[in-house]
């Protein structure tokens, strides 16, 4: 064993006590390499060079990247992402805790209606599209409706290009709605008592109690909330791919489809790490801003 | 210090041992010599049923092989085999269909006359031109173990009701369009367009009697003859109005669903499904007949899938084996005498009309003879399925009339045609 003097000083049995903890830790340390650290490292080194399914692999500096901006299809894709983020976190954010502070401890039977709201969270997203699909087509219930009741045609909404996106908008929001309501729920169960209480001798009521002090007080998990949707509504996948399939045209793909066929169906995986990559590059800049900005709006002290 | 060390060295073998134990059950690489992996794609319980009763063939054949198989719906089978082959996965003896092909040949052993005879097979056991069918550029990938192509199927309720007249073998591009807008009444439709790639370019094909790709491997989706029929097919939904738009770019079976929902009267799809439509789940008495004569003819395809060796297969001989007996005489006879599809294999092909209802046999068997006697090996390009893969979501703005076929074919043409 090589001894330098500055370890020596912490002594041998700090050092013993230092390795054994590396043993026992050594499980999770192998787990993150395998299952994080190798993936992460190797999606970069994919994202640099022309790499098939199969065959040659050949480096290529940063032409997947330069590819990307080239490609129409991309700038698309990341468009439609933003605009549903855009469009999805504002909504489902106000709505659900609307929500939240709809079911207050005065409504009766809140419990079963907290569990109706988080039905469709829980439920496979295939059966939440499947309704959603029947209550859209041209044949399903709204048009039918629509139709005996006023006679009017409605659009082809997940064929069109201007209602498709509106429509995986809503239908997203539908479904998670429940999830971000649970959140504030408990935020607001948790309120101090003896905050409200002093905000109402202060004369403190309804829509002023409501905004100046229930808002402020939850605001920490209303910031969680807010990155988390914002997140997954970024990662946005499964609800374009199943309901409108990306289309009409390439109107409601968003970046995730496109990495997903240009890896998987096309079978150039480098050209879909670097795709990859930008997504997460663009993710972290997005939580690094709110984290940044959430001095100016997130209280923590009760 | 040296009690320290090994107190170090257990810890880290524990937790070396949680992790193995933790991961053993994830990395079950294929067995030794003996073992043979079939993959196969299998929509449903009855298709895994069928699969399995010809793995028993095999197995009964090959006693002292250890055989087992995968199986997963269509297109995730695709999606999956991709992956498998990255990681090299890739089960020794894998299904493929001829439209899938050319994206995947670097992935399949080619086959040789001498991997025929150690498989127990010799080319004279297929029915003629069933060899072209998993071939790419001249060299043999894969056995077919099926044959298909497209036809026309109809509800004869509906066309009766609507007081329409029936299809029939020799009909032409002109009574399809009579029939369609007859049954075209009380908001139903005479027709359902397709989404997939077979069903929607069956009829610009017949029509036109030409392919979108050339026979040596060439692009060709703005062929005038191509476009105009292809245009035409469109207009069916936006001008004639004898079909319905499609719902939505995921509806990838519209065409079909609309036909089995009696939605519409008359469908294209493959004669893979024909006894599926016979014997259909709504009750429907239905019928089938060739696609329509135009002025070139009736040009349909011969499709089919099959099973091939992977590159990656260690124990070739043993796969071969495997190969040979999923494609022996009496698997064969079991997917033709269950009506599963037509068999490629010459000797088994009459056991599929036997299986058809007696309702429905002479018919069936009429038609087969005259689809199956103007057909063309499939043309397509080396990167075939993103052209399908583009141009699908694109047709639901063209069958909305929001975009023209002629931009849809020219656009995929600019970015596929190099």
């Amino acid at each position: 064993m090589t001894a330098i003097p500055a370890t020596r000083k912490r002594g041998s049995l700090a050092r013993a006590e230092g390795r054994q903890a590396l043993g026992f830790a050594s499980p999770a340390l192998v787990g993150l390499a395998l299952f994080t650290i190798v993936p992460v490292v190797l999606s970069i080194v994919m994202s640099f060079f022309d790499w098939p399914t199969f065959g040659e692999r050949t480096f290529n500096g940063g032409a997947n990247y330069a590819r990307l901006f080239a490609n129409g299809e991309f700038a698309e894709a990341l468009r439609n992402t933003l605009v549903f983020t855009i469009l999805y976190v504002p909504v489902s954010i106000v709505l659900s805790l609307l929500l939240a502070l709809g079911l207050g401890p005065r409504i009766r039977g809140r419990g079963a209606l907290r569990v109706l709201y988080f039905i469709p969270v829980v439920t496979p997203m295939v059966a939440n599209v499947l309704v959603w699909k029947m209550l859209l087509q041209p044949q399903g219930l709204f048009n039918g409706l629509a139709q005996t009741w006023f006679g009017i045609q409605l659009p082809n909404f997940l064929a069109d290009p201007a209602w498709a996106m509106i429509m995986v908008v809503v239908m997203s929001v539908w479904q998670g709605l429940g999830y971000n309501m649970l959140i504030f729920s408990a935020a607001l169960e948790q309120l101090p008592e003896s905050v409200i209480e002093a905000a109402r001798i202060d004369g403190a009521r309804g829509l002023r109690m409501t905004w100046s002090i229930v808002v402020p007080m939850i605001s920490p998990s209303i910031f969680f909330a807010t990155i988390m949707t914002m997140i997954t509504s970024l990662q946005v996948f499964v609800q374009p791919q199943l309901l409108t399939g990306g289309g009409p045209g390439t109107a409601t793909q968003p970046l995730v489809m496109w990495i997903y066929n240009q890896g998987f169906k096309f079978q150039d995986l480098g050209l879909a790490a670097a795709g990859a990559w930008i997504l997460f590059a663009l993710i972290i800049i997005v939580t690094g801003v709110q984290f940044a900005a959430q001095k100016k709006w997130v209280h923590y002290e009760h | 210090m040296k009690k320290t060390r090994v107190g170090a060295l257990v810890a880290i073998a524990a937790g070396s041992a949680l992790v193995l134990a933790g991961c053993s059950g994830g990395s079950s690489a294929s067995g030794g010599d003996d073992a043979v992996t079939v993959d196969m794609w299998a929509g449903s319980a009855d298709d895994t049923a069928a699969l399995k009763a010809q793995l028993d063939i095999a197995k009964k054949q090959n006693p002292d092989l250890k055989i087992d198989m995968r199986t997963s719906p269509w297109n995730d089978f695709f999606t999956k085999l991709t992956t498998n082959m990255a990681s090299g996965n890739m089960a020794c003896v894998t299904g493929m269909n001829s439209g899938m092909l050319s994206s995947y040949t670097a992935a399949f052993q080619p086959l040789t006359a001498d991997d025929l005879a150690t498989a127990g097979l010799s080319e004279d056991d297929f029915a003629p031109g069933t060899l072209e069918i998993l071939k790419n550029k001249g060299t043999l990938y894969a056995l077919p173990f099926d044959v298909s192509t497209m036809v026309t199927y109809y509800n004869v309720d509906m066309l009766k009701a609507a007081g329409a007249d029936t299809p029939k073998v020799g009909w032409t591009f002109d009574d399809f369009e009579r029939i369609a807008k007859q049954a075209t009444t009380g908001g139903k439709y005479g027709f359902a367009v397709g989404m997939g790639d077979f069903q929607w370019q069956a009829l610009p094909i017949a029509k036109s009697g030409t392919q979108p790709a050339t026979q040596d491997g060439k692009l060709q989706l703005t062929d005038p003859d191509f476009e105009q029929a292809a245009t035409w097919y469109a207009q069916l939904v936006t001008d004639k109005k004898v079909a319905a738009p499609v719902a939505s770019a995921s509806d990838t079976g519209w065409g079909e669903n609309q036909y089995t929902s009696e939605n519409a009267a008359m469908a294209v799809d493959g004669t893979w499904n024909a006894v599926g439509y016979l014997t259909n789940d709504a009750g429907f008495t239905a019928g089938l007949a060739p696609l329509p004569t135009g002025a070139n003819g009736n040009t349909s395809l011969i499709l089919g899938s099959g099973f091939g060796i992977a590159k990656s297969c260690k124990n070739k001989d043993a796969a071969l084996k495997v190969l040979g007996s999923l494609l022996s005489k009496d698997s064969q006879d079991y997917i033709a005498s269950s009506g599963r599809s037509y068999p490629a294999r010459a000797e088994s092909q009459p056991l599929y009309f036997d299986s058809i209802d007696a309702k429905y046999r002479d018919q069936v068997k009429k038609v087969f003879d005259a689809a199956f006697e103007d057909t063309q090996g499939q043309y397509v390009t080396d990167d075939w399925s993103k052209v399908g893969t583009y141009i699908q979501p694109q047709l639901v703005s063209v069958y909305n009339g929001q975009a023209s076929m002629t931009d849809v074919l020219s656009k995929a043409q600019q970015q596929f045609g190099e």
